[in-house]
């Protein structure tokens, strides 16, 4: 078990390394959710304090995570296929801790990249927070469901042709009944008016997919 | 003994076809006249069998997971491209429906965006399948993706319409309250429809998986 637990930390380790020689994935990640949220500020103006503003503005935050996701997360295995280091990961590393390790890395990417944004993006729409701490813990969670499917997903777009919209393509059906949830909590979280699902479904997805991914991750990975 | 079966089949369809136009009373309570509801003989066992076929197309998946048969990956296949086409006269008959009925062809219904997920979710498969090159990866891919969306097909049943709210879909038959709210010719040929389309849809499957199995012995698998 502290052997699984230090190949996990070991991969996670690694990717983090590599990411920080580069900032590739944080920098372009970061980038696009920043120029997204502009754009989506100048189209909507400051719509906050309207009446229609909470609906769409937790719905549109949403959006912007889910594609800076698509557009940062295929990496996590493609880098792999592309510098031929997915076969000394496959001898090396048991694949459960593998994915535990891939999902810790994206689940850490996408945390930064909500912490960068969502501030940004609630001082520019002009949205005032009646929860905060709601909003911190839909944000988590959501990020969590959204790092393990696209952790799955990634490790089978990897193996394709046509990876870039083929990830969209496979990851936003499975990443519907977690988008609805969230998007209503977090309507929640910023109007205070009670939405009608609570914060337990949300969190039975994301426990969902990751038993999912541990259980299919290894038919998936190894060929 | 199958050209049996297969007879046996379309006489059976034949009866349907004849009890839903004209042995089964019209039901009540339809604004658009009241022969325009018998287009729910045929709806409901549509949505009913696309529901069969992707659960087919998961198990077959797993199996496939399991013990590596080619033909276990053949047989989600078949099922997955029937179970779109079921799901597809589902929704589209549906739409058809809602229009003539409540003037609207997309009412947000949950159930209407469930099967349009599961649409969506089912032709991203075989794109996933298109995809792959090579033979063996593909069956490993296709047959997890398709037990993953086992997984968070849940959810999507019984999350979203508690967040999308109000249906127009009437309580499936057996309701809270434990009783039949439905005239008994009715509810005949609503199962008897739902056997008949269940059992083509079987009856397509085994054609498919035969065809299929024909192509791998000569190497045209696609």
């Amino acid at each position: 078990m502290s052997s699984w637990l230090a190949e996990a930390a070991a991969v996670f380790a690694k990717d983090w390394r590599a990411e920080l020689r580069t900032r590739f994935a944080l920098n372009t990640l970061g980038l696009f959710a920043v120029t997204t949220l502009v754009v989506v500020s100048l189209a909507l103006g400051p719509i906050g304090g309207s009446p229609n503003g909470p609906s769409v503005l937790s719905a549109v935050l949403w959006l912007i995570l889910l594609f800076a996701a698509t557009a940062g997360l295929p990496r996590l295995f493609v880098a792999e296929e592309e510098t031929h280091t997915a076969t000394a990961l496959r001898l090396a590393a048991t694949p459960s801790a593998l994915f535990t390790g891939k999902l810790a890395y994206g689940l850490v990417l996408l945390l930064a990249l909500e912490a960068i944004t969502t501030p940004l993006y609630l001082a520019m729409v002009q949205l005032p927070v009646a929860s905060p701490g709601l909003l911190v813990t839909v944000l988590a969670a959501g990020a969590v469901g959204l790092a393990a499917a696209s952790t799955l997903v990634a490790v089978m777009v990897a193996q394709a042709r046509a990876r870039g919209t083929l990830f969209a393509v496979l990851l936003f059906p499975v990443l519907v009944p977690l988008l609805v949830m969230a998007v209503a909590l977090t309507r929640q979280a910023v109007s205070g008016e009670p939405a009608n699902v609570g914060l337990l479904p949300l969190v039975l997805y994301d426990a969902s997919v990751i038993v999912a991914g541990l259980m299919l991750f290894p038919a998936m990975w190894n060929p | 003994m199958k050209t049996l079966l297969a007879w046996i089949l379309w006489l059976w369809i034949a009866l349907v076809i004849v009890g839903a136009l004209w042995w089964a009373p019209p039901l009540p309570g339809f604004q658009a006249g009241p022969d325009s509801s018998r287009i729910v003989y045929f709806h409901v066992p549509m949505a009913w069998t696309s529901f069969v076929a992707f659960l087919a197309a998961g198990v077959f998946s797993a199996l496939y997971l399991k013990r590596r048969e080619p033909r276990r990956d053949a047989a989600a296949t078949a099922a997955v491209q029937l179970g779109l086409a079921f799901g597809l006269l589902a929704l589209v008959s549906g739409m058809i429906w809602a229009k003539i009925e409540w003037g609207e062809f997309w009412n947000f219904d949950p159930r209407q965006t469930t099967i349009v997920l599961a649409l969506l979710f089912y032709t991203a498969y075989l794109v996933l399948r298109l995809a792959v090159a090579d033979h063996e990866t593909r069956r490993r891919l296709a047959a997890g993706y398709a037990v993953f969306g086992l997984v968070v097909a849940p959810f999507l049943f019984f999350v979203a319409p508690r967040v999308l709210g109000a249906s127009l879909h009437p309580e499936p038959v057996i309701n809270a309250e434990r009783e039949l709210k439905m005239d008994p010719a009715v509810l005949w040929v609503l199962l008897s429809g739902s056997a008949a389309f269940t059992a083509l849809f079987f009856w397509m499957h085994s054609l498919q998986c035969r065809l299929a199995a024909i192509a791998r012995r000569n190497g045209l698998e696609a």
